[in-house]
């Protein structure tokens, strides 16, 4: 008989229990919002894909705080066909190291998902960020499959239609724009319910204060 | 000293068809006593029952679709010299007879793991290059040679074992000398074990000096000079492709066999490089040219065939290619080649950047820096992404600034001096001024606000403060 460590499971985040509302923290990276961080089961998935859907490709100050964090690391921070120019001093006024930004632009639909699926699997890359037009549910599986393969988080930006589309990613969020900055809410996650919502106060006010400081998170 | 001989037997085919991984019936001819006569054929005309020694009118009657090439001694000659610009990673004393290279091994086999783990790397390579090697060891080159084409797979180690070894070969393949084989076939002496027993003055009594040095030379009694081939100081071969290609994925296998030739070449050198020209060659236009770029020099033909992979996609083909070439100019004397010095990362952020930018083309691919100006438009630089780039310190940051930057700001209309982005948008104060620039002729005066608009998006806007028209020039979203 096979004898299941029911407590090695639960560390490994392998194993998920109704009332649990963190995944193990192996699993997750802390998104550097703690309001999102709840929501989230403790942070962004790490080796899965995941989709924020807005009008116009909206969310992306969510992610700054982990972009922040991530480039220390010397692998890149992948950004696939975004749809306007990232502005380096705002970013690196965000603690991010730009030079760690490897930018693919230009391209077409199928090059897009081509240079995508082939960061998330190639184990250079601390995070994909892609902004792909229509994707094919066969797409998201590859793409799915190719972060598990690199250990890698890959961030979707879609448009909001593509909330009728199932999925396999292992969270999809919705984002409006709302006073203050964001209201997320959870379409679906992986180890969890779904359905909870947050507001993710990125814009901070006054002058200067632009999201959490990059060298207070753990 | 010890000498390798690798025999090449199916060369005058291979030459041909090296470059095909799958090559109909085809059969090499040359003139033997006023006749055409087959002198190689592949698998599929043998499997036709065509044989080497049969005239070119029975081979064609029995298959009419074979396709016929006249042998091609030059071709054969540039193929060994090739070969010998791979081989000299294995030995710098090199050396040619026709269909056979000889490299002098007992210096440099230890480098290799001993003779096995070299015999092992050359059979592979050997392989991979399209060549079918037979091989034999002696202390001198004549014996290896010898050895090679009668006793393939014949291993010498000692002079004392060599009259044994090549006793019982015909003494006629002792030499390609016309006089001497007549002389030879007139002695009536069949192998070389019967006139190495003769006493060696009654020999060149009844013979002359000839065949008397040749076996000297045989058994290392005799010194053998051999004119030692010198490598070429660049790289530049080219693999005819037996026909057509019209598909470009259909250049991977030639090209594959084109960068294990490079890579051996390169070892040889002691170098690696970072650019691989290539040269696709047409019937009657002018050739397609492309160049390969590698982030680190490399001699790593797994490596480089991934890289071509990608690259090759971006070609497009005009004309069906009927030969292709690769050149290599320059290289870098490296140390060992090595991935793991790359840090953490093992090199995988540098194979992605490679693979991208060979199958995206490398404007595609970019990176960012800070530049120290305070112009929305100046403060920052697309760059050529660098694994292992230094950071750029901007400006201190003054006022909020957005994630996203149009590449040109937006004109935007306005109502009342108030500008409209989905209706009227409401104005943080105070603005961030920025006038500067009068310097390099980009002199701008201009408000910078953020903006609110009715769908609750945040926008980076400004005025002009000399025609007064509002732009839109960035997001916070």
């Amino acid at each position: 008989m096979q004898v299941v460590d029911l407590d090695k499971l639960k560390r490994d985040g392998l194993l998920w229990q109704g009332r649990q509302r963190c995944l193990a923290s192996a699993r997750v990276l802390p998104s550097g919002w703690p309001a999102l961080d709840g929501i989230l089961g403790g942070g962004w998935p790490r080796a899965a894909l995941s989709e924020v859907l807005g009008e116009a490709h909206q969310g992306l100050p969510l992610l700054l705080p982990l972009l922040a964090r991530l480039s220390a690391d010397s692998r890149w921070l992948m950004w696939v066909a975004p749809p306007h120019v990232p502005y380096a001093p705002a970013l690196a006024a965000h603690g991010i190291r730009v030079e760690r930004l490897l930018l693919v632009q230009d391209v077409s639909a199928e090059q897009c998902l081509w240079a995508t699926e082939q960061a998330l699997k190639s184990g250079g890359c601390s995070l994909v960020l892609a902004w792909p037009g229509q994707v094919q549910t066969g797409h998201l599986r590859r793409l799915q499959l190719a972060a598990e393969q690199g250990d890698c988080p890959g961030i979707l930006f879609r448009r909001l239609r593509a909330v009728r589309e199932g999925s396999p990613a292992a969270l999809r969020l919705r984002v409006r724009p709302a006073p203050l900055g964001f209201e997320v809410e959870v379409l679906k996650r992986r180890g969890g319910w779904g359905g909870e919502s947050c507001i993710v106060p990125v814009e901070q006010p006054g002058p200067g204060l632009r999201g959490p400081d990059p060298g207070s998170r753990a | 000293m010890l000498w390798l001989a690798l025999y090449l037997p199916q060369l005058p085919l291979e030459v041909f068809v090296r470059g095909r991984q799958h090559a109909g019936a085809l059969a090499v001819v040359e003139p033997h006593r006023g006749r055409e006569q087959v002198c190689r054929c592949n698998a599929a005309a043998a499997a036709c029952g065509i044989r080497p020694g049969l005239a070119l009118p029975t081979a064609l009657a029995l298959h009419a679709g074979l396709a016929v090439r006249p042998r091609d001694r030059a071709r054969e000659r540039q193929a060994l010299h090739d070969l010998a610009a791979w081989a000299y990673q294995f030995s710098p004393r090199l050396t040619f007879e026709p269909s056979l290279l000889l490299l002098e091994v007992g210096a440099s086999q230890r480098l290799f793991g001993g003779l096995r783990g070299l015999l092992d790397r050359v059979r592979r390579e050997a392989d991979q290059l399209g060549y079918e090697v037979r091989h034999a060891l002696a202390p001198t080159p004549t014996a290896a040679g010898l050895l090679a084409r009668r006793r393939p797979g014949r291993e010498v180690r000692d002079r004392g074992g060599l009259a044994d070894a090549v006793g019982k070969i015909a003494l006629a393949h002792l030499t390609r000398d016309a006089n001497v084989r007549e002389l030879i076939r007139h002695i009536g002496l069949e192998s070389i074990g019967e006139a190495l027993q003769l006493p060696r003055p009654e020999l060149t009594r009844r013979t002359g000096p000839r065949l008397s040095l040749l076996l000297d030379r045989l058994l290392g009694v005799a010194p053998d000079p051999r004119v030692e081939w010198r490598p070429p100081d660049r790289f530049a071969q080219r693999i005819e492709l037996l026909g057509e290609i019209e598909q470009s994925t259909a250049l991977v296998f030639p090209a594959r066999r084109l960068m294990v030739g490079l890579c051996g070449f390169l070892r040889g050198h002691g170098g690696g490089t970072q650019r691989l020209q290539w040269a696709l060659a047409h019937r009657d236009r002018p050739e397609t040219r492309f160049d390969q770029g590698l982030l680190d020099p490399s001699r790593d033909p797994d490596h480089m065939l991934e890289v071509f992979r990608e690259r090759i996609e971006r070609v497009v083909l005009t004309a069906p290619v009927v030969a292709i070439g690769l050149h290599v100019d320059d290289w870098l004397t490296l140390g060992e080649c090595n991935r793991e010095l790359f840090g953490a990362t093992g090199g995988r952020d540098r194979d992605l950047l490679e693979r991208l930018s060979n199958r995206l083309g490398e404007q595609r691919v970019r990176s960012l820096r800070c530049l120290a100006d305070h112009r929305p438009e100046r403060a920052w630089q697309l760059c050529v992404p660098d694994p292992a780039g230094a950071s750029t310190s901007p400006l201190a940051p003054h006022g909020v600034q957005p994630p996203w930057l149009l590449v040109q700001p937006r004109p935007l209309q306005d109502r009342r001096g108030v500008p409209l982005y989905g209706g009227e948008l409401r104005l943080e104060q105070p603005p961030q001024r920025i006038e500067t620039g009068w310097w390099d002729g980009f002199d701008i005066t201009r408000d910078y606000f953020v903006a609110h608009s009715p769908a609750g998006e945040r926008l980076w806007v400004f005025q002009d403060r000399r025609g007064g028209g509002w732009y839109l020039h960035g997001l916070f979203v």
